[in-house]
Protein backbone atom coordinates (compact mmCIF):
# COMPACT_ATOMS: atom_id res chain seq x y z
CA UNK A 1 0.00 0.00 0.00
CA UNK A 2 1.44 3.31 -0.81
CA UNK A 3 1.11 6.41 1.59
CA UNK A 4 0.56 9.97 0.38
CA UNK A 5 0.50 12.39 3.51
CA UNK A 6 -0.03 16.06 2.49
CA UNK A 7 -0.27 18.78 5.07
CA UNK A 8 -0.92 16.76 7.94
CA UNK A 9 -1.93 18.56 11.07
CA UNK A 10 -3.20 17.47 14.60
CA UNK A 11 -3.78 20.13 17.43
CA UNK A 12 -4.72 18.96 21.02
CA UNK A 13 -5.84 22.13 23.37
CA UNK A 14 -4.69 24.73 21.07
CA UNK A 15 -1.10 22.85 20.34
CA UNK A 16 0.12 21.99 17.42
CA UNK A 17 1.34 18.09 18.35
CA UNK A 18 1.87 17.02 14.84
CA UNK A 19 2.94 18.72 11.56
CA UNK A 20 4.09 16.81 8.37
CA UNK A 21 3.72 18.93 5.25
CA UNK A 22 4.40 16.08 3.15
CA UNK A 23 5.65 12.28 2.99
CA UNK A 24 5.74 9.22 0.99
CA UNK A 25 5.79 5.55 1.83
CA UNK A 26 5.86 3.26 -0.75
CA UNK A 27 4.15 0.09 -0.97
CA UNK A 28 6.36 -2.50 0.49
CA UNK A 29 8.35 0.10 2.77
CA UNK A 30 9.36 -1.07 5.96
CA UNK A 31 9.36 1.84 8.09
CA UNK A 32 11.02 3.26 11.44
CA UNK A 33 10.07 6.22 13.31
CA UNK A 34 12.20 7.30 15.94
CA UNK A 35 11.79 10.11 18.42
CA UNK A 36 11.68 11.18 21.80
CA UNK A 37 8.66 10.56 24.06
CA UNK A 38 6.18 13.17 22.90
CA UNK A 39 7.13 13.73 19.48
CA UNK A 40 3.75 12.62 18.08
CA UNK A 41 5.31 9.03 16.61
CA UNK A 42 2.23 7.34 18.29
CA UNK A 43 -0.34 9.62 17.25
CA UNK A 44 0.75 9.76 13.70
CA UNK A 45 0.36 5.84 13.95
CA UNK A 46 -3.17 6.59 15.25
CA UNK A 47 -3.73 8.65 12.92
CA UNK A 48 -2.34 6.15 9.79
CA UNK A 49 -4.19 3.94 11.53
CA UNK A 50 -7.77 5.73 11.26
CA UNK A 51 -8.14 5.53 15.01
CA UNK A 52 -7.65 8.93 15.19
CA UNK A 53 -8.52 11.95 13.11
CA UNK A 54 -6.30 14.82 11.70
CA UNK A 55 -7.08 18.48 12.43
CA UNK A 56 -6.75 19.15 8.89
CA UNK A 57 -4.59 17.66 5.64
CA UNK A 58 -5.03 14.32 4.32
CA UNK A 59 -3.83 10.55 3.61
CA UNK A 60 -3.99 8.88 0.52
CA UNK A 61 -3.75 5.20 0.91
CA UNK A 62 -3.03 4.28 -2.75
CA UNK A 63 -4.90 6.95 -3.96
CA UNK A 64 -8.12 6.87 -1.81
CA UNK A 65 -8.72 8.37 1.43
CA UNK A 66 -9.83 6.66 4.47
CA UNK A 67 -13.01 4.76 4.60
CA UNK A 68 -14.67 1.63 6.00
CA UNK A 69 -13.70 -0.71 2.81
CA UNK A 70 -9.88 0.32 3.31
CA UNK A 71 -10.22 -0.02 7.18
CA UNK A 72 -10.82 -3.94 6.88
CA UNK A 73 -6.96 -3.85 4.93
CA UNK A 74 -5.21 -1.20 7.81
CA UNK A 75 -4.17 -2.89 11.17
CA UNK A 76 -2.49 -1.53 14.45
CA UNK A 77 -0.78 -3.21 16.95
CA UNK A 78 -1.05 -1.49 20.01
CA UNK A 79 1.71 -0.87 22.80
CA UNK A 80 -0.79 -2.78 25.70
CA UNK A 81 -2.67 -5.13 23.35
CA UNK A 82 -6.48 -5.53 24.40
CA UNK A 83 -7.05 -9.56 24.04
CA UNK A 84 -10.18 -10.15 23.60
CA UNK A 85 -12.37 -12.97 26.38
CA UNK A 86 -11.36 -16.30 25.32
CA UNK A 87 -8.36 -18.06 24.18
CA UNK A 88 -5.37 -17.60 22.35
CA UNK A 89 -7.13 -19.18 19.65
CA UNK A 90 -10.54 -17.34 19.65
CA UNK A 91 -8.42 -14.21 19.66
CA UNK A 92 -6.20 -14.96 16.68
CA UNK A 93 -9.71 -16.67 14.59
CA UNK A 94 -11.87 -13.33 15.02
CA UNK A 95 -10.71 -11.37 12.69
CA UNK A 96 -11.18 -14.33 9.95
CA UNK A 97 -14.27 -14.84 11.82
CA UNK A 98 -15.87 -11.26 11.20
CA UNK A 99 -14.90 -11.60 7.72
CA UNK A 100 -17.05 -14.59 7.10
CA UNK A 101 -14.32 -17.33 6.38
CA UNK A 102 -15.27 -20.85 6.48
CA UNK A 103 -14.40 -22.71 10.37
CA UNK A 104 -12.34 -25.22 8.36
CA UNK A 105 -10.62 -22.48 6.86
CA UNK A 106 -9.97 -20.33 9.96
CA UNK A 107 -8.71 -23.69 11.57
CA UNK A 108 -5.90 -24.45 9.08
CA UNK A 109 -5.14 -20.56 8.83
CA UNK A 110 -4.63 -20.10 13.01
CA UNK A 111 -2.88 -23.51 13.06
CA UNK A 112 -0.04 -22.24 10.90
CA UNK A 113 0.03 -18.83 12.39
CA UNK A 114 0.16 -20.49 15.99
CA UNK A 115 3.30 -22.51 14.82
CA UNK A 116 4.95 -19.79 13.18
CA UNK A 117 4.34 -17.25 15.98
CA UNK A 118 5.50 -20.30 18.31
CA UNK A 119 2.03 -20.24 19.97
CA UNK A 120 0.69 -23.66 18.86
CA UNK A 121 1.56 -24.86 22.97
CA UNK A 122 -0.42 -22.49 24.34
CA UNK A 123 -3.10 -22.24 21.75
CA UNK A 124 -6.36 -22.92 24.46
CA UNK A 125 -5.04 -21.25 26.82
CA UNK A 126 -7.08 -18.23 28.32
CA UNK A 127 -6.37 -14.89 27.28
CA UNK A 128 -5.73 -13.30 31.31
CA UNK A 129 -2.98 -16.03 31.95
CA UNK A 130 -0.42 -14.91 29.07
CA UNK A 131 2.62 -13.16 30.37
CA UNK A 132 3.49 -9.65 28.48
CA UNK A 133 5.79 -11.32 25.60
CA UNK A 134 2.91 -13.77 24.71
CA UNK A 135 0.02 -10.62 24.71
CA UNK A 136 1.94 -9.23 22.43
CA UNK A 137 3.01 -12.53 20.00
CA UNK A 138 -0.80 -13.08 20.08
CA UNK A 139 -1.44 -9.49 19.15
CA UNK A 140 0.73 -10.00 16.12
CA UNK A 141 -0.41 -12.87 15.35
CA UNK A 142 -4.23 -11.40 15.54
CA UNK A 143 -3.57 -8.58 12.88
CA UNK A 144 -0.89 -10.46 10.60
CA UNK A 145 -3.88 -13.90 10.14
CA UNK A 146 -5.52 -11.50 7.42
CA UNK A 147 -3.28 -10.34 5.46
CA UNK A 148 -3.16 -6.53 6.36
CA UNK A 149 -1.67 -4.12 3.35
CA UNK A 150 -1.03 -2.01 5.72
CA UNK A 151 0.90 -2.87 9.36
CA UNK A 152 1.31 -0.39 11.79
CA UNK A 153 3.38 -1.80 15.22
CA UNK A 154 3.64 0.92 17.83
CA UNK A 155 6.09 0.01 20.56
CA UNK A 156 5.54 -3.67 19.76
CA UNK A 157 8.11 -5.06 21.76
CA UNK A 158 8.76 -2.48 24.65
CA UNK A 159 9.16 -4.91 27.93
CA UNK A 160 9.29 -7.69 26.13
CA UNK A 161 12.05 -10.45 26.66
CA UNK A 162 14.96 -10.95 24.06
CA UNK A 163 14.00 -14.65 22.16
CA UNK A 164 10.37 -12.94 22.08
CA UNK A 165 11.30 -9.72 20.20
CA UNK A 166 13.54 -12.49 17.83
CA UNK A 167 10.47 -14.26 17.24
CA UNK A 168 8.52 -11.19 16.46
CA UNK A 169 10.99 -9.48 14.40
CA UNK A 170 11.59 -12.51 12.10
CA UNK A 171 7.92 -12.84 11.44
CA UNK A 172 7.58 -8.62 10.42
CA UNK A 173 10.05 -9.10 8.53
CA UNK A 174 8.77 -12.35 6.50
CA UNK A 175 5.21 -10.88 6.33
CA UNK A 176 7.34 -7.44 4.73
CA UNK A 177 9.04 -9.98 2.64
CA UNK A 178 6.54 -12.56 1.02
CA UNK A 179 3.19 -10.09 1.26
CA UNK A 180 5.06 -7.12 0.35
CA UNK A 181 2.85 -5.57 3.33
CA UNK A 182 3.79 -2.06 4.17
CA UNK A 183 4.75 -1.80 7.81
CA UNK A 184 5.13 1.15 9.77
CA UNK A 185 7.21 0.64 13.12
CA UNK A 186 7.32 2.77 16.25
CA UNK A 187 10.43 2.50 18.21
CA UNK A 188 12.45 3.61 21.16
CA UNK A 189 14.70 0.94 20.40
CA UNK A 190 17.78 2.22 18.01
CA UNK A 191 19.19 -1.17 17.72
CA UNK A 192 16.04 -2.75 16.95
CA UNK A 193 15.26 0.07 14.22
CA UNK A 194 18.31 -1.46 12.62
CA UNK A 195 17.85 -4.98 12.53
CA UNK A 196 14.28 -4.22 10.88
CA UNK A 197 13.89 -0.73 8.87
CA UNK A 198 14.42 -0.44 5.10
CA UNK A 199 14.40 3.44 5.76
CA UNK A 200 13.94 5.88 9.28
CA UNK A 201 11.76 9.09 9.97
CA UNK A 202 13.11 11.22 12.88
CA UNK A 203 10.38 12.93 15.02
CA UNK A 204 10.58 15.59 16.69
CA UNK A 205 8.01 18.12 18.03
CA UNK A 206 5.85 17.00 15.88
CA UNK A 207 7.42 17.29 12.71
CA UNK A 208 9.21 14.84 10.72
CA UNK A 209 13.28 16.26 10.51
CA UNK A 210 14.75 13.45 8.78
CA UNK A 211 13.95 10.81 6.54
CA UNK A 212 16.26 8.44 5.18
CA UNK A 213 18.16 5.05 4.38
CA UNK A 214 18.26 3.42 7.69
CA UNK A 215 22.28 3.29 7.45
CA UNK A 216 22.21 6.73 6.44
CA UNK A 217 20.26 8.01 9.81
CA UNK A 218 22.00 5.91 11.82
CA UNK A 219 25.31 6.11 10.98
CA UNK A 220 25.63 9.73 9.19
CA UNK A 221 22.37 11.81 9.85
CA UNK A 222 22.38 15.07 8.11
CA UNK A 223 20.51 16.84 10.68
CA UNK A 224 21.74 17.92 14.15
CA UNK A 225 18.99 17.20 16.08
CA UNK A 226 19.00 13.67 15.02
CA UNK A 227 22.60 13.17 15.52
CA UNK A 228 22.32 14.33 19.21
CA UNK A 229 18.91 12.15 19.44
CA UNK A 230 21.33 9.11 17.97
CA UNK A 231 24.17 10.22 20.50
CA UNK A 232 21.25 10.41 23.00
CA UNK A 233 22.46 13.77 24.07
CA UNK A 234 18.60 14.88 22.61
CA UNK A 235 16.81 17.02 25.71
CA UNK A 236 12.63 16.65 25.05
CA UNK B 1 -37.03 -15.73 72.38
CA UNK B 2 -39.34 -18.07 72.47
CA UNK B 3 -41.84 -15.39 69.95
CA UNK B 4 -38.80 -15.79 68.07
CA UNK B 5 -38.40 -19.27 67.54
CA UNK B 6 -42.20 -20.16 67.49
CA UNK B 7 -42.34 -17.32 64.28
CA UNK B 8 -39.59 -19.63 62.61
CA UNK B 9 -41.40 -22.84 62.71
CA UNK B 10 -44.81 -21.23 61.74
CA UNK B 11 -42.88 -19.88 58.90
CA UNK B 12 -41.31 -22.83 57.41
CA UNK B 13 -44.87 -24.71 57.86
CA UNK B 14 -46.72 -21.56 56.31
CA UNK B 15 -43.85 -22.12 52.98
CA UNK B 16 -43.88 -26.18 53.46
CA UNK B 17 -47.69 -25.68 53.43
CA UNK B 18 -47.98 -24.04 50.33
CA UNK B 19 -50.19 -21.61 52.14
CA UNK B 20 -51.74 -19.77 48.59
CA UNK B 21 -51.87 -16.05 50.20
CA UNK B 22 -48.24 -16.38 51.15
CA UNK B 23 -47.50 -17.53 47.46
CA UNK B 24 -49.70 -15.49 45.74
CA UNK B 25 -46.95 -12.82 47.40
CA UNK B 26 -44.43 -13.52 46.63
CA UNK B 27 -45.27 -14.64 43.07
CA UNK B 28 -46.44 -11.10 42.45
CA UNK B 29 -43.32 -10.14 44.00
CA UNK B 30 -41.14 -11.54 41.58
CA UNK B 31 -43.26 -10.64 38.47
CA UNK B 32 -43.27 -7.36 39.24
CA UNK B 33 -39.32 -7.15 39.74
CA UNK B 34 -38.61 -9.41 37.21
CA UNK B 35 -40.83 -7.24 34.60
CA UNK B 36 -39.50 -3.90 36.01
CA UNK B 37 -35.89 -4.94 35.29
CA UNK B 38 -36.85 -6.62 31.89
CA UNK B 39 -38.12 -2.89 30.93
CA UNK B 40 -35.18 -1.34 32.45
CA UNK B 41 -32.52 -3.42 30.69
CA UNK B 42 -33.80 -2.99 27.70
CA UNK B 43 -33.65 0.97 28.47
CA UNK B 44 -30.89 1.31 30.27
CA UNK B 45 -27.82 -0.85 28.56
CA UNK B 46 -27.70 0.82 25.09
CA UNK B 47 -28.24 4.19 27.33
CA UNK B 48 -25.35 3.28 29.32
CA UNK B 49 -22.94 2.59 26.27
CA UNK B 50 -23.85 5.37 24.42
CA UNK B 51 -22.88 7.49 27.02
CA UNK B 52 -19.62 5.12 27.79
CA UNK B 53 -18.43 5.94 24.48
CA UNK B 54 -19.92 9.36 22.73
CA UNK B 55 -19.58 12.54 23.49
CA UNK B 56 -22.03 14.99 23.67
CA UNK B 57 -22.79 18.00 25.05
CA UNK B 58 -23.81 18.35 28.83
CA UNK B 59 -22.31 14.85 29.03
CA UNK B 60 -21.03 15.28 32.73
CA UNK B 61 -23.94 16.58 33.90
CA UNK B 62 -25.99 13.64 32.74
CA UNK B 63 -23.83 11.11 34.64
CA UNK B 64 -23.74 13.23 37.84
CA UNK B 65 -27.73 13.09 37.61
CA UNK B 66 -27.20 9.42 36.82
CA UNK B 67 -25.08 8.79 39.57
CA UNK B 68 -27.63 10.98 41.71
CA UNK B 69 -30.59 8.91 40.64
CA UNK B 70 -28.77 5.39 41.89
CA UNK B 71 -29.41 6.13 45.09
CA UNK B 72 -32.73 7.96 45.02
CA UNK B 73 -35.20 7.60 47.83
CA UNK B 74 -37.69 4.89 47.02
CA UNK B 75 -40.66 6.96 49.28
CA UNK B 76 -39.54 10.05 46.92
CA UNK B 77 -39.95 7.93 43.71
CA UNK B 78 -43.22 6.19 44.96
CA UNK B 79 -44.49 10.06 45.75
CA UNK B 80 -43.81 10.76 42.49
CA UNK B 81 -44.94 8.76 40.55
CA UNK B 82 -48.28 8.74 42.90
CA UNK B 83 -48.99 12.18 41.72
CA UNK B 84 -48.31 11.45 38.12
CA UNK B 85 -50.51 8.84 37.96
CA UNK B 86 -53.20 9.41 41.10
CA UNK B 87 -56.68 10.54 39.83
CA UNK B 88 -56.29 14.24 39.39
CA UNK B 89 -52.56 13.91 38.36
CA UNK B 90 -50.90 14.45 34.41
CA UNK B 91 -51.24 10.88 33.92
CA UNK B 92 -54.32 9.67 35.64
CA UNK B 93 -56.17 8.97 32.59
CA UNK B 94 -54.24 5.93 32.65
CA UNK B 95 -55.87 4.53 35.71
CA UNK B 96 -53.29 2.69 36.89
CA UNK B 97 -52.65 3.60 40.60
CA UNK B 98 -53.16 0.82 42.97
CA UNK B 99 -52.23 -1.58 40.50
CA UNK B 100 -49.20 -4.23 39.80
CA UNK B 101 -48.34 -2.00 36.71
CA UNK B 102 -47.68 1.14 39.06
CA UNK B 103 -45.51 -0.53 41.06
CA UNK B 104 -43.67 -1.92 37.90
CA UNK B 105 -43.62 1.69 36.85
CA UNK B 106 -41.97 3.24 39.91
CA UNK B 107 -39.36 -0.43 40.08
CA UNK B 108 -38.50 0.58 37.20
CA UNK B 109 -37.29 4.24 37.86
CA UNK B 110 -35.48 2.87 40.47
CA UNK B 111 -33.55 0.06 38.90
CA UNK B 112 -33.00 1.75 35.40
CA UNK B 113 -30.04 4.40 36.62
CA UNK B 114 -28.16 1.74 38.75
CA UNK B 115 -28.14 -0.48 35.40
CA UNK B 116 -27.39 2.49 33.18
CA UNK B 117 -24.86 3.77 36.08
CA UNK B 118 -22.96 0.44 36.09
CA UNK B 119 -22.59 -0.66 32.29
CA UNK B 120 -21.82 3.34 32.10
CA UNK B 121 -18.60 2.54 34.16
CA UNK B 122 -17.57 -0.45 32.84
CA UNK B 123 -17.87 1.14 28.97
CA UNK B 124 -15.64 4.02 29.99
CA UNK B 125 -13.09 2.14 31.49
CA UNK B 126 -12.82 -0.90 28.92
CA UNK B 127 -14.97 0.78 25.28
CA UNK B 128 -12.45 2.96 23.91
CA UNK B 129 -9.91 0.23 23.51
CA UNK B 130 -12.57 -2.49 22.76
CA UNK B 131 -13.91 -0.50 20.04
CA UNK B 132 -10.49 0.42 18.65
CA UNK B 133 -9.70 -2.86 18.51
CA UNK B 134 -12.39 -3.46 16.33
CA UNK B 135 -11.83 -0.95 13.95
CA UNK B 136 -8.36 -1.96 13.58
CA UNK B 137 -9.11 -5.46 13.06
CA UNK B 138 -11.64 -4.53 10.43
CA UNK B 139 -14.94 -5.03 12.47
CA UNK B 140 -18.11 -3.01 10.98
CA UNK B 141 -19.84 -0.95 13.47
CA UNK B 142 -22.94 -3.29 13.94
CA UNK B 143 -19.66 -5.89 14.62
CA UNK B 144 -17.77 -3.39 16.73
CA UNK B 145 -21.25 -3.37 19.33
CA UNK B 146 -21.55 -6.92 19.43
CA UNK B 147 -18.13 -7.02 19.99
CA UNK B 148 -18.73 -4.54 22.82
CA UNK B 149 -21.43 -6.26 24.41
CA UNK B 150 -19.74 -9.44 24.37
CA UNK B 151 -16.72 -7.92 26.47
CA UNK B 152 -18.79 -6.38 28.69
CA UNK B 153 -21.35 -8.65 29.50
CA UNK B 154 -20.19 -9.93 32.66
CA UNK B 155 -20.39 -6.11 33.48
CA UNK B 156 -24.17 -5.68 32.35
CA UNK B 157 -25.35 -8.80 33.62
CA UNK B 158 -23.38 -7.78 37.51
CA UNK B 159 -26.01 -4.29 36.62
CA UNK B 160 -28.48 -6.23 36.09
CA UNK B 161 -28.76 -8.41 39.10
CA UNK B 162 -28.01 -5.20 40.90
CA UNK B 163 -31.40 -3.65 39.80
CA UNK B 164 -33.07 -6.41 40.34
CA UNK B 165 -31.91 -6.73 43.64
CA UNK B 166 -32.92 -3.02 44.39
CA UNK B 167 -36.33 -3.86 43.13
CA UNK B 168 -37.54 -6.76 45.09
CA UNK B 169 -36.11 -5.93 48.18
CA UNK B 170 -37.75 -1.95 48.06
CA UNK B 171 -40.56 -1.06 50.24
CA UNK B 172 -41.52 2.54 50.03
CA UNK B 173 -42.22 2.98 46.17
CA UNK B 174 -44.37 -0.02 45.58
CA UNK B 175 -46.39 0.86 49.11
CA UNK B 176 -46.97 4.30 48.20
CA UNK B 177 -48.83 3.23 44.40
CA UNK B 178 -49.83 -0.09 45.08
CA UNK B 179 -51.01 0.93 48.42
CA UNK B 180 -50.29 -2.45 49.16
CA UNK B 181 -53.94 -4.16 48.70
CA UNK B 182 -54.55 -7.84 49.86
CA UNK B 183 -54.54 -10.21 46.68
CA UNK B 184 -53.76 -7.61 44.15
CA UNK B 185 -50.76 -5.56 45.27
CA UNK B 186 -49.54 -6.84 48.01
CA UNK B 187 -45.82 -7.81 47.95
CA UNK B 188 -43.48 -9.06 50.22
CA UNK B 189 -41.70 -6.16 51.49
CA UNK B 190 -44.46 -4.33 52.08
CA UNK B 191 -46.27 -7.66 53.23
CA UNK B 192 -43.44 -7.40 56.16
CA UNK B 193 -43.87 -3.99 56.96
CA UNK B 194 -47.64 -4.13 57.71
CA UNK B 195 -47.18 -7.49 60.03
CA UNK B 196 -44.40 -6.31 61.73
CA UNK B 197 -46.71 -3.23 62.87
CA UNK B 198 -49.57 -5.76 63.35
CA UNK B 199 -47.29 -8.15 66.07
CA UNK B 200 -47.70 -10.90 63.31
CA UNK B 201 -44.39 -12.68 62.88
CA UNK B 202 -44.58 -15.87 60.97
CA UNK B 203 -45.51 -14.58 57.95
CA UNK B 204 -43.13 -11.81 58.10
CA UNK B 205 -40.80 -14.45 59.06
CA UNK B 206 -41.64 -16.65 56.49
CA UNK B 207 -41.25 -13.97 53.96
CA UNK B 208 -37.88 -12.69 55.17
CA UNK B 209 -36.59 -16.02 54.44
CA UNK B 210 -38.02 -15.89 50.76
CA UNK B 211 -36.05 -12.63 50.48
CA UNK B 212 -33.35 -13.91 51.86
CA UNK B 213 -33.34 -16.72 49.91
CA UNK B 214 -33.96 -15.30 46.76
CA UNK B 215 -30.60 -12.65 47.29
CA UNK B 216 -28.74 -15.76 47.88
CA UNK B 217 -29.62 -17.41 44.94
CA UNK B 218 -29.38 -14.34 42.63
CA UNK B 219 -25.97 -13.83 44.04
CA UNK B 220 -24.73 -17.07 43.93
CA UNK B 221 -25.71 -17.17 40.05
CA UNK B 222 -23.83 -14.10 39.67
CA UNK B 223 -20.72 -15.83 41.80
CA UNK B 224 -20.99 -18.91 39.32
CA UNK B 225 -20.82 -16.02 36.24
CA UNK B 226 -18.24 -14.42 37.40
CA UNK B 227 -15.94 -17.82 38.42
CA UNK B 228 -17.15 -18.91 34.63
CA UNK B 229 -16.20 -15.95 32.96
CA UNK B 230 -12.81 -15.83 34.59
CA UNK B 231 -12.01 -19.29 33.65
CA UNK B 232 -13.19 -18.30 29.82
CA UNK B 233 -11.04 -15.52 29.86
Amino acid sequence: MNININRLTKIYNNKTVLSIPKLQIEKGALLGLIGPNGAGKSTLAKILGGLEEASSGNILYDEELISTSLLKKITVVAQKPYLLRGTVYYNIAYPLKIRKVEEAEIVIKVDEMLKEMELLEIKNQKAWTLSGGEVQKVALARALIFNPSLLILDEPTANIDPSTILVMEKMIKKINKDKGTTIIIVTHNLQQASRLCDKIAFIYRGEVIELSKREQLLKNPQNILTRDFIKGELLK
Amino acid sequence: MDYIIEGFIEAFNLLISFDIELYRIIILSLVVSFTATIISTIIAVPIGILMGIKEFPLKRVAIRVIYTMMSLPPVIVGLLVFLFISRRGPLGILGIVYTPAAMIVAQTILITPIIIGLVYNATKEKGTDIQALGKTLGASKSQRLVLLVKELRMNIFTGIIAGYGRGISEVGAVMLVGGNIKGHTRVMTTTIAMLQSMGEYSIAIALGIVLLTISFILNSILYYYQQGDLSEY
